[in-house]
């Protein structure tokens, strides 16, 4: 199970960075990167799993006694919440970004932004 | 002290308030900003005065109430409250210079500024590996919004690849976080060091991901496309941020992660860095907008630090202040740069040339520069000349000669800048334009506060001496004041400094060092004397002339290496400003800076191989080098020195320089300026004495090279058509002279040069006074544009008279006695090839010697030259002070040489000379100055009475009473028997003075140019090449790490 999730965590990692890259459209590189991230966050998670245990919340059905048995890490889950927030955060600058580029050239091909250069 | 949660909160605090606030309290808003950022400010100048007066410990701060690993922790120490005021005051100083464009854009752009800072400090002060992913992300955030405040419209592409490349960087800092949290258990830096990461299973790599995602943000060549396109387009004010903080922010998040991965990767990060170094240095030689130069620049400076942080392994306590040093100067200086090119208009680097409407912006200009490359007094000179030493002691040979060799091509690029600021014309209607901001003003000049500061801090912190401590630099930088005050004050006053300086100091001097300093001083004030001609404030003149006065003073007085090289450095300096100054010099200067530069680096390798971790190295030590690094200790600081005499194949700089220099310069740094090499030189081989390698004798090969320079410099001399660059060719012969005399290691070889000192300072002194002083009454340099002066300047022909009797050695002048003492010299050396190299040079001498005087003051006199006057008068003065000397020195050469041959004796007791009586005796013969003086003078006035007898009934012709050809000449200089003067000698011996030097080193520096504009083209521009470019750097490194750990 781990192992799945971790390998499409991987592959979904290198699906968006060959479309990030082999894409011209800054639409098409957003939306890649998107998948980029839920890849990350996907190994980020299954890093993080421990077969067989429970969800990290602290009620009666878990003794405070044996928590440290009982219940998975929930750091890394807390480390997915906050990447996916910035994850939010740099995708909407980057969709800001695409319409700021839009509206001086009129064109979405990240070949044409090349003025600057050498 | 203020918990660093509020320093962090505060911002943040305030950043949140701004977006409550209404839209059109921009001024309210603006006034939060600024007040926020000028108590974050403050706020860390208490920590850091705190830590520097030793009441405060580092301490570690946890939030939550839960010690790591349940919370984040925050540290806080020295560095780290050094570097968030650094962090802090860019953001104040920018704030205050972004005023109008904040305004303009409202709360929402303030709000980002304020995280911007916010962050770079969380990058500092947390100690929680995921945290600082959260801080990195911010500053990506708040970059993308800072970069848009630019009105370029290329800067929103440049902020779009960042943020692609960020995104590939944020992929790589999560996988390594979350699989070294899970090797390790903890988020917490100093938790997964103490479990050392780098050595559990998949920990290695986890490590490598982190690191290699944070070295990417201090864009490492060749990943780095995408900065320096924000460098060139965004906002000056938040390119200063961006290269002077968040680059800082960066390199102090690489130093704190270090530890989890263990020593075997400083290699790696030492090899980025020095990859880094020598490329973006390298391409910036091809840079002509001012700003993506400066991002090549940070680059390249970042890269310098992080071989700072690769070597800390040999460091040791002083590591801290080694890099330190580095950093803040160039923080300092790149904020200030960026600042600066805020005020002007136009982004071509020569459009800086606007900045000569105002000399303070100038000398900030200057004093940027001179920290970047870390010349004395500022920190990054303290830091390299450490980092020198400690390299050179552990055998990081390899390294030590990169960092030099990046350095030297870093100044080379950055003076040439400055070069073209100041001399080149501001492009008429293009001009740039030049805004007067007050505030903006105020802020660069806060930045040059704070780099004089900084240079002060260093030097007290400094193992050794604060250069800004001694009387000579405080002298000069004292002229800097003096400024509005006309030339005859501030004449009056240098010559008094000089003159009083040397009577205070002389007491103490041994004889060689009373014969150096004499002709510094003392000579130095006579020169000056020609200064008054000029009217006027001559500003710059006073403070560079009296820098190099400074640094040839202390470097006489120097007792170790230290302060050798720090006067050595100083003068290069001073004489570099002087040269420059005049009309055609930039790029005659810029070679001669480089070769210098070049020449004090190889003095510095030399000093640190020989100083084998001894702190404070005496000169008197350089006999005790080991012998298997004394012959290399040798060459590199003989070869150091000999580009100050500009021996043959390091010269190419010498005639330009001295030719194109001003009239009293020239007499300056050809008279005064080239006895600093033989200075050095003399110690060296006092110190050192004869050296073997692989069983060939060190001072034999530099009698070969003094030879060559006697001949070809004289032969090169012969074959000029100006009669200045004639007078700096003969230099590099009379040089040669001097160095073959050394090199002999005998007793009278050694008067002999010393003799030469005294020489070469007053004729070649008054030659150049005298031409230049024809040359400014002629308006020409060109010997066959004038002819006939002996009747309009008889005083600059007497002048030129003395003096080529004199430098050509025949009786009875005082050459005649360096002459004498010179074949007594040879005639007990062994070596035969190099001795008839040297004495056909003699004869050379005589032939541009003679075509000086006839072409200027015999022959046809010039139609238009008709009404011109002797020179100036204060430029006679000197001239016949001269006369008087070489006069008196040729009746009684005695006074200075007599001490001075007892002196030598005790370092080479054969062959002195005896002094009993009016003639001096050699093994050989004797020479009797007085007696030469009566025979010479009887002979020649009785020749002159019988010529006057027998052409008493001669007729006079007009000058034009003859008649002309038809023929009107193409070339009408061709025409002029002063024109190519020797052609016969040039077809038979012209194949020797092929320009193969020249040649060379034209060729070593074009392919510099080309190797960089070729490579620089593989950025593209184009974000997703640059996306590439990340990938394959990610790699390389990789596969490199893991073939070295």
């Amino acid at each position: 199970m781990v192992l799945i999730v971790m390998s499409t965590g991987f592959l979904l990692i290198l699906m968006g960075l060959y479309g990030s890259l082999t894409n011209r459209n800054i639409l098409r590189m957003i939306v890649s990167f998107t998948v980029t991230n839920t890849g990350v966050n996907l190994v980020l998670i299954s890093v993080g799993y421990m077969p067989g245990r429970t969800a990290p919340i602290l009620d009666e059905t878990v003794a405070v006694s044996e928590v440290a048995q009982r219940i998975i890490d929930p750091v890394p889950q807390a480390l997915v919440l906050t990447a996916i927030v910035i994850g939010v955060g740099v995708t909407a600058l980057m969709l800001a970004y695409a319409y700021r580029l839009y509206e001086t050239k009129g064109t979405l091909d990240i070949s044409q932004f090349t003025e600057l250069k050498w | 002290m203020v918990s660093p949660l509020v320093l962090l909160g505060t911002p943040l605090g305030m950043a949140f308030l701004l977006g409550m606030l209404q839209n059109r309290w921009r001024f309210a808003s603006y006034g939060i900003t600024l007040l926020t950022m000028t108590c974050m400010s403050l706020f860390s100048a208490d920590w850091v005065l705190g830590f520097a007066s030793g009441s405060l410990v580092a301490t570690d701060f946890s939030t939550a109430g839960a010690p790591p690993p349940f919370a984040i922790s925050l540290r806080m120490s020295l560095t780290e409250a050094s570097l968030i005021l650094l962090v802090n005051l860019a953001g104040l100083f920018s704030t205050l210079y972004l005023k109008e464009e904040l305004l303009r854009i409202g709360r929402r752009g303030m709000a980002v500024l304020l995280i911007d800072i916010m962050a770079l400090c969380g990058i500092i002060l947390t100690r929680d590996i995921f945290n600082l992913f959260v801080f990195f992300e911010l500053v990506v955030i708040s970059t993308g919004g800072l970069v848009l405040l630019s009105d370029d419209q290329r800067a929103p592409s440049a902020g779009f690849k960042y943020l692609i490349v960020s995104q590939l960087i944020s992929v790589l800092l999560l996988i390594g976080i979350i699989f070294a949290y899970h090797s390790t258990g903890t988020l917490n830096i100093d938790g997964m060091a103490a479990a050392s990461l780098g050595l559990l299973k998949g920990g290695a790599l986890a490590f490598f991901l982190i690191l290699i995602a944070v070295i990417s943000e201090l864009k490492p060549f060749p990943a780095n496309g995408w900065a320096l396109d924000i460098y060139e387009s965004a906002h000056p004010a938040f390119s200063a941020i961006f290269s002077a903080a968040a680059s800082s922010a960066a390199l102090f998040a690489v130093a704190k992660l270090l530890p989890m991965g263990g020593e075997s990767w400083l290699p790696v990060v030492s090899s980025i860095g020095l990859v880094s170094f020598l490329a973006a240095n390298l391409f910036a030689l091809c840079q002509e907008n001012d700003r993506r130069l400066l991002g090549y620049s940070s680059i390249a400076q970042t890269g310098l630090v992080l071989v700072v942080i690769g070597q800390q392994d040999i460091l040791g306590e002083r590591y801290l202040f080694i890099a330190g040093g580095i950093l803040l100067a160039h923080a300092v200086a790149k904020a200030g740069l960026y600042w600066l090119s805020g005020l002007l208009s136009n982004r071509h680097l020569t459009a800086w040339t606007v900045l000569r409407q105002s000399p303070l912006l100038l000398f900030a200009f200057i004093s940027f520069i001179a920290l970047l490359v870390g010349l004395p007094p500022f920190p990054g000179f303290y830091a390299k000349w450490e980092l020198v030493h400690l390299l050179a002691q552990e055998g990081r040979l390899a390294i030590l000669g990169l960092v030099l060799l990046g350095a030297l091509v870093e100044a080379g690029y950055l003076f040439r800048w400055f070069g073209k600021v100041v001399k080149r014309s501001d492009g008429g209607e293009e001009a740039a334009v030049f805004s007067v901001a007050p505030i903006k003003t105020l802020v660069v000049f806060a930045a040059v506060a704070g780099g004089w500061s900084l240079g002060y801090l260093w030097g007290q912190l400094s193992l050794f001496d604060n250069i800004l401590h001694t009387i000579p630099v405080l002298f000069a930088l004292g002229f800097l004041l003096l400024e509005r005050f006309p030339v005859w004050l501030k004449n009056s006053l240098a010559i008094v400094g000089l003159v009083s300086y040397y009577l205070i100091s002389y007491p103490a001097y041994d004889p060689m060092q009373l014969i150096f300093g004499t002709v510094i001083l003392i000579g130095g004030g006579v020169i000056l004397l020609a200064s008054y001609s000029v009217s006027g404030r001559r500003m710059g003149f006073y403070p560079s002339a009296m820098l190099m006065f400074a640094g040839l003073s202390l470097l006489i007085e120097a007792k170790d290496s230290f302060h050798f090289f720090v006067a050595w450095e100083l003068l290069t300096i001073g004489s570099y400003f002087l040269i420059l100054r005049g009309k055609q010099s930039e790029p005659h200067a810029l070679s001669y800076l480089v070769f210098s530069l070049g020449g004090a680096f190889l003095i510095l390798a030399g000093f640190a191989l020989a100083a084998e971790g001894v702190e404070l190295f005496p000169l008197s030590s350089l006999s005790q080098v080991t012998a298997d690094k004394a012959p290399w200790v040798f060459i590199l600081l003989a070869v150091g020195f000999m580009t100050k005499t500009a021996s043959v194949g390091l010269h190419i700089w010498l005639p330009g320089a001295h030719a194109e220099a001003e009239t009293d310069v020239s007499p300056m740094v050809s008279g005064i300026l080239l006895k600093a090499g033989l200075y050095g030189l003399v110690v060296l081989l006092l110190g050192m004495g004869k050296q073997q390698l692989y069983g060939v004798e060190l001072t034999h090969v530099m009698l070969w090279i003094g030879a060559l320079s006697a001949l070809l410099g004289n032969l090169m001399a012969v074959f000029q058509e100006d009669a200045k660059r004639l007078l700096a060719y003969s230099s590099i012969g009379q040089m040669g002279y001097a160095l073959f005399g050394l090199a002999l290691m005998n007793h009278l070889g050694w008067l002999m040069a010393l003799m030469f000192v005294i020489n070469h300072y007053i004729y070649k002194s008054m030659l150049f006074l005298s031409v230049g002083g024809v040359a400014k009454r002629t308006g020409t340099r060109l010997m066959y544009q004038m002819g006939g002066l002996i009747t309009l300047m008889p005083l600059s022909f007497i002048a030129v008279l003395i003096g080529i009797i004199a430098v050509s050695g025949v009786p009875p002048l005082s050459g005649f006695g360096g002459r004498w003492i010179f074949y007594n010299a040879i005639l007990t050396a062994e070596y035969r090839l190099p001795i008839i190299l040297i004495f056909l040079a003699g004869p050379i001498a005589f032939l541009y010697l003679f075509r000086l005087i006839h072409t200027l003051f015999l022959g046809q006199l010039k139609d238009e030259h008709r009404q011109i006057k002797e020179a100036p008068f204060w430029l006679i003065v000197p001239q016949m002070i001269f006369v008087a000397c070489l006069m008196a020195f040729a009746l009684v050469p005695g006074v200075a040489l007599r001490r001075f041959d007892l002196y030598l004796n005790q370092f080479f007791p054969q062959g002195g000379l005896n002094w009993e009586g009016v003639s001096i005796t050699s093994q050989f013969g004797y020479w009797s100055p007085v007696s030469i003086m009566v025979v010479v003078m009887v002979i020649f006035a009785s020749l002159l009475g019988w010529l006057i007898f027998v052409n008493r009934k001669a007729q006079k012709v007009k000058q034009f009473n003859m008649v002309f050809a038809a023929e009107r000449p193409y070339r009408p200089e061709t025409t002029h028997f002063a024109w190519n003067f020797f052609a016969p000698y040039k077809k038979a011996l012209g194949f020797l003075i092929q320009p193969l030097a020249t040649r060379f080193w034209g060729m070593v520096m074009d392919l510099l140019h080309t190797s960089a504009d070729l490579t620089r083209r593989f950025y593209t521009g184009n974000g997703q090449t640059y996306a590439i470019h990340l990938l394959a750097f990610v790699v390389v490194v990789y596969l490199f790490s893991m073939g070295s750990l």
